[in-house]
């Protein structure tokens, strides 16, 4: 990891803003299609902003508007999203070395996503301490608000959009496998990994087309986890 | 939305916000406790392979198309090798997806 200091042309949180623009390509068509799927699902425009405010998770939130219209028990609803968001866990602990004392980094940790959470580990370290809270805020408000409005247009235009191009429905929502393909492939750096996520992914396939939706995503991950360990012990054992 | 389903958005809301919260709260101070400057090497080992296992499922549950035809399936694998060849120039996140999802968007058309 590069720990070179850069130095900033501009304000912290002006730069922190100019680097998350890349990541509203892939937020605004996620969001609009999030919005339009949740309205279709029953859910009001209002709602579905609340929802992308507050729980600000892109699948989890898919998930909770999927499970909740088609009547699921609603602990079922809660434990599965959190489920989905417990990869967060990671997140926290791997930026922590680069953040000081100030207490504003808690209200901050909100809007810790998989992609802030990927900009900051690789941004962070080349910062001068003082200059992280602000690029970090500047990051993150640009993806959060970039998040709510991509929502409501979804949830408030997303009907005409639908009406005018019936295909629209079809073709947004192609952007969530495409944002955690340009998430995971980085990943794949190696033999070991690439097995992994393979692995993981190939099983979530299998189980969803299987009818299993739900449990697609910790069992894959799960069996992901054990090959890793498998070979890994594999390569200590066999040398 | 009834109170019940409000009872759950905030449920889900806390929680998210606090699975993102907590981890970094231990992990700051486990490093002040240490004494440390770099704390990544003393993460729990499963925690660093569950994170991006976790992602890998997540893109292998979105893949599979709503309708699961012949050019759903077509337009996915050529969207996600679109997605993976602008990625491999540009390294970048947005760029790649918007290719990604144009590229499907084509082919859903064109059949």
């Amino acid at each position: 990891m590069s720990t070179t200091t850069q130095t900033l042309s501009g304000t912290p949180w002006k730069q922190g803003v100019k680097d998350a623009i890349p990541l509203l390509g892939g937020y605004i068509p996620v969001a609009i299609s999030f919005g339009l799927i949740s309205v279709q699902s029953g859910f009001s425009v209002v709602e579905t902003i609340l929802i992308s405010t507050f729980i600000y998770a892109g699948a989890s939130q898919f998930l909770f508007v999927a499970m909740a219209a088609s009547g699921a028990p609603l602990w079922l609803v809660v434990i599965m999203t959190l489920l989905i968001n417990a990869r967060h866990v990671v997140y926290g602990p791997n930026l922590s070395p680069y953040l000081n004392q100030d207490k504003k980094w808690l209200p901050l940790m909100h809007g810790l996503t998989d992609q802030i959470f990927a900009l900051a580990h690789a941004r962070l370290p080349q910062l001068p301490e003082q200059a992280r809270i602000g690029w970090y805020t500047g990051a993150a408000v640009l993806a959060w608000f970039s998040w709510i409005a991509g929502t409501a247009l979804g949830a408030i235009a997303g009907g005409e959009l639908t009406q005018r191009w019936p295909l629209i429905n079809d073709i947004l929502p192609f952007a969530l496998p495409a944002l955690f393909f340009v998430l995971i492939v980085p990943r794949c750096n190696n033999r070991l990994w690439s097995l992994t996520i393979i692995l993981s992914a190939v099983t979530a396939v299998i189980l969803k087309m299987l009818g299993y939706p739900n449990a697609a995503i910790p069992l894959a991950a799960m069996s992901g986890a054990v090959l890793f360990y498998a070979l890994k012990n594999q390569r200590i054992v066999g040398g | 939305m009834d109170t019940s389903m409000w009872l759950a958005l905030v449920s889900i809301a806390i929680g998210t916000y606090l699975l993102r919260l907590l981890p970094y709260l231990w992990m700051k101070r486990s490093l002040a406790k240490r004494q440390t400057e770099d704390g990544v090497g003393s993460m729990p080992t499963w925690l660093t392979i569950l994170g991006p296992t976790m992602i890998a499922a997540m893109f292998g549950t979105s893949l599979v198309p709503t309708q699961s035809d012949t050019v759903s399936w077509l337009a996915t694998g050529v969207g996600i090798l679109v997605t993976f060849g602008v990625w491999k120039r540009t390294r970048s996140m947005g760029l790649p997806i918007l290719c990604g999802v144009v590229a499907f968007g084509v082919i859903m058309l064109w059949f």
